[in-house]
């Protein structure tokens, strides 16, 4: 008896106990998320991967100034700028960025960029789907910076692998 | 006991601190002997104050004789008022900074603060002293002065009027540092505008300083234009070698691309203006005909090859029968590296660097060529300008000369056949007829003899010398007794070789300066063309000798070393003969060049601002620039090609730094001896003068 009193209460209690905690769990919202399939949204003021957003009229923010690489204290963003003409006219202004490059393996995601722009032309969004498979991949250039429509910085970040994989039934 | 030599100076008190400072002294000046700083906008040192800004308000009252100060109902400009016995000057107080507050609030009441597309944010006065001085916040709501945008003053210089102040530094600088008074303001208000005279073009030889000095970004670089902003710039001390001045500039360079030039404070020599020239002429750095790798010719084409292979060809070819042609930017190292290589690699003296029509032989060179220094021209009595065009060849030196003039009250006679930007202020023209400068020389060697009273046997007459050379007999007395007021200067340069009979002329002048005791100046023209004259590189046969010659088939290899005789001689043709009959050329330099097509082997060398070097200046001032941008190819600094080369010839220990061959030429040439990169002083060192006599 002795035996089964003990077996009791070293075992099965605590083996219940588990259990009840578990029965308890099930009743509520599950916080594990099946990443990459599913994709949790992020805090509104997470800071990752960078924009180059454009005003409503499609022209770029961007006038070029640098003061972005001026604030960099990780010095991985590389600006050059060149003279609007009416012909070819990239920003408002006289001025605009020929390139615009940010080494995202210098990046350290401080987002003084976004503070020091005096356009708010780049700002840090949701997308932090960084990696890749080789190293010249994470030299952004203008091209993957800059946004393709008005506002798409804007929009929730959909992740890069949804819907690629079949999800489980 | 030692005295302190006598100065008048008056008693004043700033801030609270009695100070003695010399009489007359501006406010704005004084308060810098403690350590303040008064905030200016339009004031310069080197040029007139005008108080057009009212930036540098200050409070200022006198002692009274109770003790009390009773100060000025108003503010007072600072960079206007001298001080006076007595003064008492506020920098600090409560109604000073409500001043500079109101005066910044309106001076940005028409400013566009565009500062993230203005080249000049980041280090432009204006942000510096709104940030320390200024409100922030504007209380104008009403729409600001528009006008254009990036107007183009000139092809260098950017005029944007929204961006302008009025301070009139522009103007100021064309009216009494320049000279050619090419800005002027037009118009009043708030619609004031510099500009020149009927919209011509802003057509100066030192245009490029309006930028420097301009304290907003009205002014800006075309050339610079949204190539960077300050915080991208590395910056690096530079030398200029585009004439032979050296002046001291900053070489501003981003991503190993040199991308500014500015000028760099040296009193010695440029204080700190550079003239157009040196400003906007160093694309070559960036060119794309920069020669990236050593090439030799295979049929009608060039194949790139090592430095290895190249040195063979070079060494298999060259001998005793060679010669070498040298460019006017090699450094003294260089110049010792590439002697050393011809006497002891070659067996052969044949190396030039003289380019002009006129090569004088040892006995009749003109040993004294630099009395006076570029500095001490401002405070001479009397500058005899003696053919030359200073704007063009020295614009530094005609800077100073026109200084002189400007502040020193020295008077300044012009002698040439031609205009020169110097006639605007000469206080007397001799202007002669072409080709008679020689005549000129005698002539007023004539006429300082008779003011001497000595012998004028075998002169020609006044009637004679006007007849040959329209000069006035008057005219050249004139001269004559201001030189012999004592304090003068004469000063020609290198260029009095492309005229008519030189060595007759420069003796002359050697003459009347000994007679007159006047300083005697022949300055050389190119880069370093002094440092080559002080090491001698002009021995064997001269240059037109070497390319004589070469077109006789005489010579078997000729080494060009940075220089094209197609555009540096004077005879096209002989150059065209010459590089054509030579068996094998050599042609070493940066860039690609109508003089590399006749070329065997070409060699790509490192601009002066890729590699360590020293570079002898005008007054023989020995100076040092190091390394600020890299080569953007293969190429090597010239001395260490020589030196690498003459180790395949006669096996040995090669050089190392370009530091080990200035102590070699410290060694063997006496007048280096001050000059190793140890003993080099900031502002350059002089060259010993080691020779005293007028001929060699």
């Amino acid at each position: 008896m002795k035996g089964q009193a003990q077996m009791y209460r070293d075992v099965v209690k605590p083996l219940l106990a588990g259990f009840g905690i578990t029965a308890k769990r099930l009743g509520r919202k599950k916080v594990t998320i099946q990443y990459p399939e599913e994709l949790r949204e992020q805090y509104p003021r997470t800071r990752w991967r960078h924009f180059l957003t454009r005003y409503d009229s499609g022209l770029e923010r961007c006038i070029g100034c640098s003061l972005c690489a001026g604030a960099c204290p990780a010095r991985c963003i590389y600006v050059e700028a060149a003279e609007n003409t009416d012909q070819e006219r990239y920003s408002p202004g006289e001025r605009y960025a020929v390139r615009y490059e940010i080494n995202m393996l210098r990046c350290i995601f401080c987002g003084y960029c976004q503070d020091a722009c005096p356009t708010g032309a780049i700002v840090l969004r949701k997308d932090f789907e960084l990696a890749n498979y080789e190293r010249s991949q994470f030299l952004f250039t203008k091209e993957m910076l800059l946004e393709e429509y008005p506002g798409q910085n804007l929009e929730p970040h959909k992740g890069k692998m949804q819907g690629t994989i079949a999800l489980k039934n | 006991m030692a005295t302190v030599a006598a100065t008048d100076t008056v008693n004043i008190v700033i801030n609270d601190v009695d100070l003695q400072v010399p009489k007359g002294e501006l406010v704005v000046e004084a308060v810098k002997r403690l350590g303040h700083e008064i905030p200016i906008f339009c004031y310069h040192p080197r040029m007139k104050p005008v108080g057009m800004c009212r930036m540098c308000l200050v409070e200022v009252g006198f002692k009274q004789p109770d003790g009390s100060v009773r100060k000025m109902p108003k503010p007072q400009a600072g960079c206007t008022l001298p001080v006076s016995e007595g003064m008492v000057i506020y920098t600090d107080t409560e109604m000073v900074h409500r001043d500079r507050k109101g005066v910044l609030e309106f001076l940005l009441i028409n400013h566009p603060l565009d500062c993230p597309v203005c080249d000049r944010g980041g280090e432009c006065p204006l942000q510096n002293n709104t940030i320390f001085y200024g409100p922030s916040t504007s209380r104008y709501i009403d729409i600001k002065r528009h006008a254009p945008k990036a107007f183009p003053l000139s092809e260098y210089v950017t005029l944007d009027l929204e961006r302008c102040i009025q301070c009139g530094r522009c103007v100021r600088f064309t009216e009494e540092i320049s000279g050619d008074a090419q800005l002027a303001f037009r118009f009043r208000g708030a619609a004031m505008q510099p500009s020149t005279f009927k919209l011509t073009d802003f057509d100066s030889k030192f245009s490029g300083n309006v930028i420097e000095i301009c304290p907003v970004g009205a002014l800006t670089s075309s050339k610079y234009r949204f190539r960077a902003r300050p915080w991208d710039l590395e910056t690096s001390e530079g030398l200029c070698l585009e004439c032979g001045n050296g002046c001291n500039v900053w070489l501003d360079h981003r991503a190993a691309k040199l991308v500014r030039v500015n000028g760099r404070t040296n009193e010695a020599i440029n204080e700190e203006w550079t003239c157009d020239k040196g400003k906007f002429g160093h694309d070559y750095y960036n060119s794309s005909k920069r020669l990236t790798q050593p090439l030799r010719r295979e049929g009608d084409r060039f194949v790139p090859v090592s430095w290895g292979e190249a040195y063979a060809e070079i060494a298999a070819h060259l001998g005793a029968k060679s010669a070498a042609l040298v460019g006017s930017t090699v450094s003294n190292e260089g110049l010792f590296c590439l002697q050393k290589l011809f006497k002891d690699g070659f067996g052969s003296e044949n190396i030039d660097h003289r380019w002009t029509r006129t090569l004088p032989a040892a006995g009749e060179r003109v040993a004294k060529r630099h009395e006076s220094s570029i500095a001490s021209l401002e405070h001479k009595k009397t500058v005899l300008v003696f053919g030359a065009d200073l704007a063009n060849s020295q614009p530094i030196v005609h800077l100073r000369v026109r200084k002189g003039w400007f502040l020193n009250e020295t008077r300044v006679v012009v002698a040439h056949s031609q205009t020169t930007d110097a006639d605007s202020f000469a206080n007397l023209l001799l202007s002669c007829k072409p080709g008679s400068l020689d005549d000129l020389a005698m002539g007023l060697e004539r006429a300082v003899a008779e003011a001497q009273k000595t012998d004028v046997q075998g002169f020609a007459s006044f009637k004679d010398t006007e007849k040959t050379t329209s000069v006035k007999e008057s005219a050249l007395r004139e001269v004559a007794a201001m030189l012999l007021e004592g304090n003068a200067s004469i000063v020609c340069t290198a260029s009095i070789y492309n005229e008519n009979k030189p060595v007759e002329t420069l003796a002359a002048l050697a003459k009347i300066a000994a007679a007159t005791g006047a300083e005697f100046n022949v300055y050389a023209e190119g880069g370093n063309d002094e440092g080559a004259m002080a090491l001698g590189v002009m021995t064997g046969r001269n240059t037109h000798e070497i390319l004589q010659d070469c077109a006789m088939g005489d010579l078997n290899a000729l080494w060009l070393v940075g220089a094209d005789p197609l555009t540096l001689h004077p005879s096209r043709r002989l150059a065209e003969d010459a590089l054509e009959a030579v068996p094998f050329l050599v042609y070493q330099g940066l860039l690609e060049c109508e003089a590399m097509g006749y070329a065997s082997i070409v060699l790509p060398m490192e601009a002066p601002g890729e590699h360590d070097g020293t570079y002898t200046n005008i007054e023989g001032r020995v100076q040092r620039m190091q390394q600020a941008v890299k080569n953007p190819g293969d190429g090597k600094p010239a001395w260490r090609v020589f030196s690498e080369l003459l180790v395949r010839i006669k096996p040995g220990r090669p050089s190392f730094s370009a530091k080990e061959i200035m102590d070699e030429i410290a060694a063997t040439h006496p007048a280096f001896a001050e000059a190793t990169y140890d003993k080099l002083e900031k502002e350059g060192t002089p060259l010993k003068p080691v020779i005293e006599n007028f001929y060699m």
